[in-house]
């Protein structure tokens, strides 16, 4: 309560004034004024169009690439606790260094990804400036989001497949079902509870989109790669300017949770129709 | 659910909460009498110096083993605890230390700071602390002693100076067709037309640290002389047209893509050596770190491309300054003039800090041969404008001219855009 709640409450009051940084100093009262000017600031609402972007990139490919691998990984195969431990290395690996790594395999001038398309495949003949634009800077902050979240993902659904009942399986295989059968209809149902769940948190994990943002294009070009939580941190890191960070926060906070509602709410009502 | 929602969304505000244990109402800023700090003073006690000296290059050695120690040593009992803050995350850390009370004595801030940091209040001005202020003042190039001006105080010292020039690539040039390295800014413009879609130059970013020597030697400005308007200036004829350069620069392709910011591109300080960039502009710092790297490259240098406005370049560097709430200000104060003799400043000279007080000039140019060319350059070398809304212009400034390099906005549609921004910033002083 105390490590949540009380910084909870000092931001929200903090979003109301024009904070000074130093506590000797007074702060001014603007009441909403910090809100109606996020809300007016087209940074801010690039940098929620840029999140939503990366979502939509990296949310259902990491759960879908994670329950792929899940279901594979689940049948008993040589090595199968080796591709676990692979698969799950990305995950407790440092965001710093893997976004510096990524920052430089997607290198302009002599990067591994831009070698590999124009050398190796021959698909282009000139390099692609892959962070010096907005959406490949996009592409390639989700291709990482991906590559490092996969494992998560897989580990959960890995733990949730476990609980769906043989019995399940046997009765389908007799109704003549073939795989793809299984796995609609049995499968999918069995684990929905997690599918949700592993859903809501990678949806709000891709609105807090971070250190790889900050590391890999801070931003930028001309800020068309900002996301909510960089826009954020500039504005109080580097402009001093706590009130206006607070206030943003507040915004996205109030955005996330009308999301993460709607999930529920779709998911909860598919599961009534099966009934 | 709820609280986990709560807990991941406000990551942000958790650390910008954390900063704050403290009341808002607060008393309003009472600034605390100046206190006189006279120089021969007794002193005692301890103070701690935060700086962002580099470790690899012999800098903190110098520091903790040479300048502390004889500092030591002239004041018996004294003790000066150094701690060092890696360069980006000083910013941070000074603004957290401000929110927390819990600053150092001495700080060795970027220049680019000390407006801020006055205005915030957490520095004693020492123009008004140091009765012997005016003797160390004098000592100093004007482009840096500028640099510590704040609502008509000085509120530090220049600790060490640099500026950039234009480093190349003998062999690289002539690869690329062009017999002699630019002097001018039409020579420059020359040059990309006659090797048309070779690399010429390479400028790691588009913010004013880059940008400015070109405006400035064309005859154009950032802002008025007294830093209260940037309209007339920073989008006026010269300031516009020097911006229009770099940009038609880098649409033939003579300038590389790490201009937007250097995210995607080979760093200048690499590509120099490596021979992809004929020419670059940049500072002293870059002669030990190519020395380590590619020990074979003679890198040369040439004064900043000249126009309309000579030859100018930017100051950069770093200014001791003392804070509002130290302790110990006489010991402080003593080891700011200790910082300043010739003693240290010569210690730090040996391992690439320039000193920025006039009368070093000629033994800072016999510690490295290199060092002639920064020594000239200063000479005409103008800092940014001193304000304390420096860090939210320049990122204006920076996208702006980004915008215009992407082709978005015309050179004059940009920095009309970034004045309509800029002056109302710096109308709020």
């Amino acid at each position: 309560m105390l490590t949540t709640g009380y910084p909870l409450v000092r931001s929200l009051q903090i979003s109301f004034y024009k904070w000074s940084v130093l506590p000797t100093q007074a702060s001014t009262f603007i009441g909403l004024d910090n809100y109606v000017r996020a809300l007016a600031d087209p940074q801010f609402w690039t940098s929620v169009v840029n999140a939503g972007v990366y979502l939509l990139m990296s949310v259902p490919a990491t759960v879908a690439l994670g329950l792929f691998f899940a279901v594979l990984l689940q049948k008993k195969m040589p090595g199968r606790t080796l591709f676990r431990v692979l698969f799950y290395i990305p995950v407790v690996t440092s965001w710093v260094v893997v976004s510096l790594l990524f920052k430089f395999l997607f290198t302009t001038d002599n990067g591994a990804v831009n070698w590999f398309i124009t050398d190796f495949l021959s698909l282009s003949d000139h390099a692609v400036p892959w962070l010096e634009q907005r959406w490949t800077g996009l592409i390639a902050i989700s291709l990482l989001g991906i590559w490092k979240n996969l494992g998560w993902c897989l580990v959960v659904f890995l733990a949730s497949l476990g609980g769906v009942g043989e019995e399940l399986y046997e009765a389908a295989a007799l109704d003549g079902a073939n795989a793809w059968h299984k796995f609609v209809h049995v499968t999918l149902p069995g684990i929905r509870g997690t599918l949700l769940f592993v859903l809501v948190l990678q949806v709000i994990g891709a609105f807090n989109v971070f250190p790889s943002v900050l590391l890999m294009t801070n931003g930028g070009p001309a800020g068309s790669t900002e996301v909510p939580l960089t826009y954020m941190y500039k504005q109080a890191f580097s402009f001093l300017d706590f009130g206006y960070g607070s206030a943003m926060s507040f915004i996205l906070a109030i955005f996330i949770f009308v999301v993460s509602f709607a999930q529920f709410k779709f998911f909860g009502e598919k599961k009534e129709a099966l009934r | 659910m709820m609280k986990k929602l709560f807990t991941l969304s406000s990551i942000a505000l958790l650390a910008a909460a954390g900063l704050t244990a403290c009341d808002t109402g607060g008393g309003g800023a009472q600034p605390a009498a100046v206190s006189t700090l006279a120089t021969g003073a007794a002193v005692s006690g301890e103070i701690t110096f935060w700086h962002a000296y580099s470790a690899g290059g012999g800098e903190i050695k110098a520091l903790e083993k040479t300048i502390i120690p004889n500092f030591e040593k002239l004041h018996p009992g004294v003790k000066v605890k150094a701690v060092q803050i890696p360069d980006k995350d000083m910013h941070q850390k000074l603004v957290t230390a401000a929110a927390g009370t819990s600053l150092p004595d001495v700080i060795r801030a970027d220049i680019v700071t000390v407006p801020e940091l006055a205005k915030i209040g957490v520095l004693t001005p020492l123009s008004e602390a140091m009765p012997d202020f005016q003797s160390w003042a004098d000592k100093m190039f004007t482009g840096p002693l500028a640099t510590n001006k704040y609502n008509g105080k000085l509120w530090g010292l220049p600790l060490d100076t640099n500026t950039k020039v234009v480093i190349y690539n003998d062999e690289a040039l002539k690869a690329n067709g062009i017999a002699s390295v630019p002097k001018t800014m039409d020579e420059l413009k020359a040059a990309a037309d006659k090797v048309g879609g070779k690399y010429i130059l390479a400028e790691g970013g588009s913010g004013a640290w880059q940008m400015l020597p070109y405006i400035w030697s064309n005859g154009g400005d950032m802002t008025d002389p007294d830093v209260k308007k940037s309209a007339g200036y920073l989008n006026g004829p010269k300031s516009v047209a020097a911006l229009q350069l770099i940009v038609d620069l880098y649409n033939k392709k003579a300038i590389p893509g790490v201009i937007l910011g250097g995210s995607g591109g080979t760093p200048t300080g690499d590509g120099l050596p490596k021979g992809m960039y004929p020419t670059i502009v940049d500072g002293p710092w870059t002669f030990p770190n190519m020395a380590t790297s590619y020990p074979t490259f003679q890198p040369k240098t040439s004064p900043m491309f000249s126009g309309d406005g000579g030859s100018v370049s930017v100051v950069g560097g770093e200014d001791i300054v003392m804070t509002q709430q130290s302790k110990n200000k006489e010991l402080g104060a003593e080891f700011i003039r200790y910082m300043l003799s010739p003693d240290a400043q010569k210690a730090m000279g040996q391992v690439g800090q320039l000193s920025a007080e006039k009368d070093m000039a000629e033994s800072m140019a016999s510690i490295q041969p290199y060092y002639a060319a920064f020594l000239e350059q200063l000479k005409t070398a103008k800092p940014r404008p001193a304000t304390p809304q420096w860090a939210k212009v320049d990122d204006i400034f920076t996208k702006q001219a980004q915008l215009a390099l992407q082709g978005k906005l015309t050179a004059q549609q940009a920095m009309d855009a970034a004045v309509a921004q800029i002056d109302p910033l710096l109308a709020q002083g």
